[in-house]
């Protein structure tokens, strides 16, 4: 097309291509200063980013994204030492057991975690336990479903080939069946960091008297507009670094895959 | 999934079933905590007796569908506008609909709250935003997904605007949309337990809030039980939907 | 640009198609910074074909031929020249004209019969009417008992049964074709040509059939048009006087098919010597080409 040659430089165009955000926060800076309404609830980025510097000084925000993130940290790690090796035993030795077991696997999977989260309560209190416990439970489906799968796919011929030169059942594990099933393992991992974090928050909102989830929640209960806006951006820049910081391990670790677009 | 399914898979629902209701009767495990599966139905029966089961299960459905049928009625349009005429704006937005789309819905919860109040405007406006953008973003990929050649060869045929949208670019990217109404239901249903506990008066999340507020055990779990009973049921129905609307696709 | 140079909206001739001093040129660019580039794709072609006639346009990727056949189907403009239809200057796609692409095409959520009778709906057929021209056609192509079918349940060969059929069916008086049988095993291309050979005679369309095998293209041809790249120039119009009808079992056993593909064969190699510089442009070229866009 003619319009082809008329391409703005590099540079330029990068600023054009971040311009909707350019121009979306400056909405939001001048909206509340319409007044009325709009001044009462929204609060401006400036007000926000002043919110947020305080309480970084005060050190309320260190505490509460230390907590979150611990409890992210507990549940995650628990779920990825059970359903890692278990992903493996079930998706390379034992396929009679895991075509028996799978169906109430599946079930459990799909059991919504917002509805066991009273259990937990219940049971573990109003502790880090019941919140780890419900992190844990969001994660160990995705890393189990995925490593199954991932282990089931691998191509026989890889270890068919791997074992006529004589390798052994360590090496072979670690050679072979570690590397060709860590593509699935990967998107496990990934889906079940993703939705940890996401789930957090709601738990926190729900049952917790600490952590960012309960920050944002209580900032709303007591009409603190910039600190629940200021809690709210730092959720999302935080899910947003999560995102980015996987994409790139994803990419560290696994660019010798086809780059599709679609994973 | 692909594999076929015989009557044997089914045999580890049975053995669990007949665990879970011996456990408490031999003592193995408190039944307070863990009630057996005869108590569970018992207390679902009792509730379907006096109408309150029907009842939270058609507000549950009720509110996932009008927030998914308004997020679609939106978002599909508005992915065909984007997406076919103008894809120069939609460059130019995609940083900021990125932005939203990522966007913990949990967090902004306080906020629709703060907005529209607790009733029910808010757990719409929830379901309404985390359903648009994963549809909006499918609709998108969709109509800049369809084979060049297809336009190609509607346009050589001297096809107008209108028919080039009806004949080639909704049937085209009908597949994409589907994915995205389908994740969009999973968020959905999702997140309407999670208002329906933090903030509700009824439906299926308030049951399980309720009941754990009171202690009511078995009812809890019949909750529970019934919230991911329906959220499969959902997902078949729209995986069934699917493949009868899109059956020209290979497997 | 050259565009302004005046062409007259219709001209007096017999012929069914005539190109007339088509240029097209590209503006090409390898980076965001460089500036940009002239690619002349097509230089100056003249070309007439005849009612009822089957006309083959032969050469290597790059010169040209896709880009004549999306001035002839009215989705490109030429820079400067223009393509004359019966006399009438295509300004348009339009139905009197079909088209036969390389990769079929075939709208996978349609069955057989939809996809044949697409060119009919955009032409508001009445659906009885259209009943009865596709079923000509499927039986025409020989797909007789595969109208309900997906295009996924078909093999490559009925595949572009269905794409002949589909662009028979609007009953256009031209057909052109882009390298339809590219994508086919051998042995199918083969009884592709037969057929189309005598769907042609069925029919007395006039063909325009692309394609960059000089074997398909002295088999299947009244007349081939050899193209030679950089910039796209016809080089030489070889008449082939091979008897009809042809059958590709004995045609192409025959001396006087070996000698006809000699020819255009030496046509090709003997291109202008400044061509082989260039070549590493000409993927790029056929990739902007100005249709790919919506």
């Amino acid at each position: 097309m003619p319009t082809r040659a008329f391409v703005s430089p590099w540079s330029l165009s990068r600023w054009l291509d971040r311009s909707s955000l350019l121009l979306f926060f400056a909405a939001w800076e001048l909206a509340p200063r319409a007044g009325g309404l709009l001044e009462t609830f929204i609060a401006p980025p400036s007000v926000v980013l002043m919110t947020l510097w305080e309480l970084l000084l005060s050190g309320e925000l260190c505490d509460h994204v230390t907590i979150s993130l611990g409890r992210a940290i507990a549940g995650f790690t628990g779920a990825a030492l059970i359903a890692l090796p278990l992903g493996f035993l079930l998706g390379g030795n034992f396929r009679t057991f895991e075509r028996i077991v799978t169906p109430v696997l599946r079930f459990l999977g799909q059991v919504n975690p917002f509805s066991l989260f009273p259990l937990f309560i219940i049971l573990f209190g109003i502790s880090e336990l019941s919140k780890e416990a419900m992190i844990f439970w969001v994660c160990i489906w995705p890393i189990l479903f995925n490593t199954i799968t991932g282990v089931k796919g691998i191509d026989p011929l890889l270890v068919k080939s791997a074992r006529s030169m004589g390798t052994g059942v360590v090496p072979l594990f670690f050679k072979v069946i570690l590397p060709a099933a860590s593509p699935g393992i990967f998107t496990g991992l990934k889906m079940g960091a993703g939705t940890a974090f996401f789930m957090l928050i709601a738990a926190e909102m729900i049952g917790a008297s600490c952590g960012l989830g309960w920050l944002v929640w209580n900032a709303q209960i007591n009409f603190q507009i910039p600190k629940l806006f200021a809690a709210t951006v730092v959720i999302s820049v935080l899910g947003m670094i999560l995102n980015m910081l996987l994409v790139t391990l994803e990419r560290r670790l696994l660019g010798w895959l086809d780059s599709s677009p679609n994973h | 999934m692909a594999e076929r399914r015989s009557g044997i898979d089914y045999y580890g629902v049975a053995v669990l079933l007949i665990l879970w209701e011996l456990a408490p009767r031999l003592g193995w495990i408190d039944s307070q905590f863990f009630p057996a599966p005869s108590a569970i139905f018992a207390e679902g029966a009792k509730l379907w007796a006096d109408g309150t089961l029907v009842l939270h299960i058609t507000v549950s459905l009720k509110r996932t569908f009008l927030g998914l049928l308004g997020a679609t009625a939106l978002a599909v349009p508005l992915g065909f506008v984007l997406g076919g005429w103008f894809p120069r704006f939609t460059r130019f937005l995609s940083p900021l609909l990125n932005l939203f789309g990522q966007i913990n819905a949990f967090s902004l919860f306080p906020l629709f709250v703060l907005f529209f109040g607790i009733g029910e405007l808010a757990k719409f406006s929830i379901i309404f935003w985390s359903c648009l953008w994963p549809i909006l973003f499918t609709t998108i990929a969709g109509v800049q997904g369809v084979e060049p050649l297809f336009i190609k060869l509607a346009r050589s045929m001297g096809g107008g605007r209108g028919a080039l949208l009806v004949k080639v670019l909704i049937p085209g990217a009908l597949p994409s949309i589907f994915t995205g109404v389908r994740i969009g239901a999973t968020v959905a249903f999702l997140m309407l337990i999670a208002a329906e506990m933090i903030g509700a008066s009824s439906g299926l999340g308030w049951l399980v809030h309720n009941s754990s507020v009171n202690y009511i055990i078995p009812r809890l779990y019949l909750a529970a039980l019934l919230i991911a009973l329906l959220g499969t049921m959902l997902n078949y129905s729209l995986h069934w939907l699917e493949n009868h609307l899109i059956h020209w696709k290979t497997s | 640009m050259a565009g302004v140079v005046d062409v007259p909206q219709q001209i007096q001739t017999d012929a069914k198609i005539v190109v007339k001093a088509i240029t097209s040129v590209f503006h090409l660019k390898k980076t965001r910074t460089e500036p940009a580039r002239e690619f002349i794709a097509l230089k100056e072609i003249n070309l007439e074909v005849k009612k009822g006639e089957f006309l083959v346009l032969v050469g290597p990727s790059g010169c040209g031929k896709s880009t004549l056949l999306d001035i002839l189907t009215g989705l490109a403009q030429p820079t400067s020249g223009a393509v004359y239809i019966d006399g009438n200057k295509v300004t348009g796609p339009a139905l009197d004209r079909g088209i036969v692409l390389q990769g079929y095409a075939l709208f996978p959520w349609r069955t057989v019969r939809q996809n044949v009778e697409f060119g009919l709906e955009i032409k508001k057929v009445p659906k009885r009417e259209r009943r009865a021209i596709s079923d000509n056609f499927i039986h025409l192509v020989g797909l007789d008992g595969f109208a309900d079918r997906f295009p996924h349940e078909l093999s490559g060969g009925m595949k572009q049964r269905v794409a002949i059929a589909r662009a028979l069916a609007y009953d256009p008086e031209v057909l052109l074709m882009d390298e339809p049988f590219a994508a086919v095993d051998a042995q199918t291309r083969e009884s592709l040509q037969d057929e189309l050979l005598r769907i042609w005679e069925a029919t007395g369309k006039t063909i325009l059939f692309v394609t960059h095998s000089i074997e398909e293209a002295v088999f299947l041809g009244d007349r081939v048009a050899v193209l030679t790249p950089n910039p796209g120039t016809l080089r030489e119009i070889v008449k082939i006087d091979l008897p009809r009808p042809r059958h590709n079992s004995d045609t192409r056993s025959s001396a006087e098919f070996g000698w006809i593909r000699r020819k255009i064969w030496e046509l090709l190699q003997n291109a202008p010597h400044e061509s082989r510089h260039h070549l590493n442009a000409v993927p790029v070229a056929e990739a902007i080409s100005p249709t790919a866009s919506l």
